[in-house]
């Protein structure tokens, strides 16, 4: 017998009822308005990571099947989950784009530019003064991925994206033989330091903001090469560019503590000629976001802090194609619904919220989180506890 | 027999610019090599092409196997078949040598490149393969075009039906019915003007240029030389855009190396750079990488430091250095902590050699 969604849910604690629901609306209208109710208490919210478990990711293969998930199962205990949150459309890269921006994003299959709506990133930047640094992407995909980053909005764009990185290009053995072939970048003497200062000024003529761009690049440099002695570009297997992902994303949250830390994974999408292949994927990146749930933990300041959110793009086709794999075309609602995770410090735990909702929802609810307006949106309900 | 060796035995020379030629100053040069060629000019390109007629060098690089081989990259790039999607076989791998010498067409080269193995693994399915062969090679919404999307997804499964107005029942009939169809030729055109020429195509020139390249597809270098001659070449060297990682990776290995690199030294390096939205940092550890190893090929300073930095000027930005810069320079050159290399750096990681 297969087993059914709405069976493994009704085992774990469903808060069911309107109090709880009146309880979160309250929370959010008065934080929408800023009425800043003296029985409202400080959100304890203050970064987010966000897990865009992407490829295209059934509900069947994850909390229709717990054994699939237990890490995923076990973090649900401690938040929210939205089952039945509607993709935005079938493209991989302008539904993960969605995400991100909290719009339903018209975008080729294949095509490799940035949107036009500016990302939460973006916003978050902009509205908070967040600096490069404080907010990242860490990807798995490739070439389009790294266009997540921010929009071609000219009220936003570069100057407010996010921090990108895709692990799987930086940390493989192909670069690190590239190094190893040229040695490593010498140490450059003060003076040395200097000199360059005085030929880049002439050059660019000076100025703040030069100045600081460059100095985030340096430390992003410094990060790169310090990376890549940690053993994440020896990383194999199935799942191996998404395990690099949350791999990364797991050493910058607990490194830099950045405010807004998103992951893109993308490697289900073997699922189109390999379903063994593809429910491999999911419990290996299962058990990475299980690391990564636990590394949070393990600091005090950020398990008091730090929100997970994740969610897929999408999910798959109903049945199994001729190759027996896995699909993404048929319109059922195994492909346009899938199933939303929300844990943290600030929400309701163990609920489980069977209402319709969006993806498109999760942005506006990430820059409410860390304090931003945003653009406005609908947020997921019954967040709040 | 005699005028054979009469030929042989004539002087090497160029024919003379006409009046109204248009000449490449260095900068030019190196833009236009940049879009055409993917690197800037060698030292030797340089020395024949600079101050040279535009049209007689447009001529000799677009009928160049460089031309072509950075006709494929693009077009690789395009499609996304690159990294593990990259063409491993020899039907793609030779198509520039086989475009050079005319054995193929651009559409018979987009026509293998889609029928390729490697184009079926980066799009599987009816729905995605179809949907990609819509967008990409016909430019189609197929949100506008769904009934269109379904019957090619039942050609691909092996129905006999129409697909862009014509008759099929294979996946290899919906990738023919795609190139032969008109929407094809605009829709290659049009990305492929806006690639060269910096702009969108008017749509009565590109309605004229689909005629043609739909008749004939070689008149295809003949419309690349079009594109950048006369107002549009104007325009185009009066824009400049970001330059793209491929590109300033093998740009880094002319400008430092003096040499054209392999694929196999730039491929790591375009690789992880595309892992970065913004590239910055990571170009800073590749050029050092090159400038700190040992391996760049600079030319020493000498007695006269501003005719070296302007040589490096003119080489690495294609300008003369201005006046502030050029004291800068080399005063920061007379200091014992700064090296060669640390200007180089400089040069090569400036915002200015980022876009071109």
């Amino acid at each position: 017998m297969k087993p059914d969604a709405h069976s493994v849910y009704t085992r774990r604690l469903v808060l069911q009822g309107a109090v709880a629901g009146a309880a979160g609306l309250c929370l959010t209208s008065s934080h929408l308005n800023g009425l800043a109710l003296p029985t409202v208490p400080e959100r304890k919210t203050k970064r987010v990571v966000l897990v865009a478990f992407a490829g295209g990711v059934r509900t069947k293969e994850t909390f229709g099947k717990p054994d699939n998930v237990p890490n995923l199962m076990r973090i649900s205990e401690r938040g929210v989950l939205y089952t039945r949150a509607r993709s935005a459309n079938l493209g991989h890269y302008g539904a993960a784009l969605s995400i991100f921006t909290g719009i339903a994003e018209q975008r080729g299959i294949r095509e490799n530019s940035r949107g036009n709506d500016p990302t939460v990133f973006e916003l978050v930047r902009k509205e908070l003064g967040l600096a490069g640094n404080d907010v990242w992407i860490t990807t798995a995909g490739g070439a389009q991925q790294v266009n997540y980053s921010h929009s071609v909005h000219p009220d936003y764009g570069a100057r407010f994206g996010a921090t990108t990185l895709d692990g799987d290009g930086v940390f493989n053995r192909e670069f690190r033989a590239l190094l190893e072939r040229y040695g490593r970048p010498r140490e450059w003497s003060q003076g040395e330091k200097d000199a360059l200062t005085q030929v880049r000024r002439a050059m660019s003529g000076g100025g703040t903001d030069a100045e600081q761009r460059r100095a985030n690049s340096e430390r992003v440099e410094q990060w790169i090469l310090s990376e890549l002695t940690r053993g994440t570009a020896e990383m194999t297997g199935a799942n191996a560019a998404d395990a690099k992902a949350l791999r990364l994303a797991r050493n910058l949250v607990t490194l830099f503590k950045p405010k807004l830390t998103a992951v893109v994974l993308q490697e289900a999408d073997m699922a189109h000629g390999n379903y063994g292949g593809y429910v491999e994927v999911v419990r290996r990146n299962d058990a990475a976001i299980g690391e990564l749930w636990t590394a949070i933990q393990a600091d005090p300041e950020l398990a008091a802090t730090t929100a997970l959110v994740v969610v897929p793009e999408f999910g798959r086709d109903r049945d199994l194609n001729s190759r027996r794999g896995l699909d993404h075309g048929d319109g059922s609602d195994d492909l346009n619904y899938v199933t939303c995770l929300c844990a943290g410090p600030d929400f309701q735990r163990g609920l489980v919220v069977k209402d319709e909702v969006g993806v498109v929802d999760v942005a506006p609810t990430v820059c409410d989180l860390l304090g931003a307006k945003g653009r406005g949106g609908r947020k997921l309900p019954q967040l709040y506890s | 027999m005699l005028v054979a060796m009469a030929l042989a035995l004539a002087p090497v020379t160029q024919a003379p610019p006409a009046q109204s030629s248009r000449v490449l100053d260095a900068g030019e040069l190196r833009r236009v090599c940049l879009d055409l060629l993917g690197r800037p000019p060698l030292a030797e390109e340089r020395a024949r092409w600079i101050g040279q007629p535009a049209e007689a060098t447009l001529v000799a690089i677009t009928e160049s196997r460089g031309f072509w081989a950075q006709w494929l990259d693009e077009q690789l790039w395009y499609f996304l078949l690159v990294d593990q999607f990259a063409p491993r076989g020899d039907s793609v791998l030779r198509l520039p040598e086989a475009l050079e010498a005319g054995e193929v067409d651009v559409r018979d080269a987009v026509h293998r490149l889609a029928l390729a193995p490697n184009f079926d693994q980066r799009n599987p399915g009816a729905d995605t393969f179809v949907t990609v062969v819509m967008e990409q090679l016909c430019g189609l919404s197929v949100d506008k075009q769904r009934r269109e999307l379904e019957f090619g997804k039942k050609m691909y499964d092996g129905a006999q039906t129409r697909f862009l107005g014509g008759e099929g029942r294979t996946q290899s009939d919906v990738v023919k019915l795609a190139v032969q169809s008109e929407g094809f030729a605009r829709h290659y055109l049009a990305r492929e003007h806006e690639r060269l020429a910096h702009a969108k195509a008017d749509p009565r020139a590109l309605a004229q240029w689909t005629k043609r390249f739909h008749k004939d597809p070689r008149e295809y270098p003949l419309l690349v030389r079009e594109w950048l001659s006369g107002e549009s070449l104007e325009r185009r060297l009066a824009t400049r855009r970001p330059i793209s990682n491929r590109v300033w990776a093998r740009s880094l290995h002319v400008d430092l190396m003096g040499a054209e690199p392999t694929r196999e030294q730039t491929e790591p390096m375009r690789q992880a750079l595309d892992s970065l939205a913004d590239p910055a940092p990571l170009r800073s550890v590749m050029a050092r990488l090159l400038l700190d190893g040992g391996k760049a090929v600079i030319e020493p300073v000498g007695s006269d430091r501003s005719a070296w930095v302007r040589a490096q000027w003119l080489r690495v930005l294609g300008r003369e250095p201005r006046a502030d810069e050029l004291t800068a320079v080399a005063d920061a050159l007379a200091q014992p902590a700064c090296r060669v290399e640390t200007v180089l750096y400089a040069l090569v990681t400036s915002e200015e050699a980022a876009s071109y």
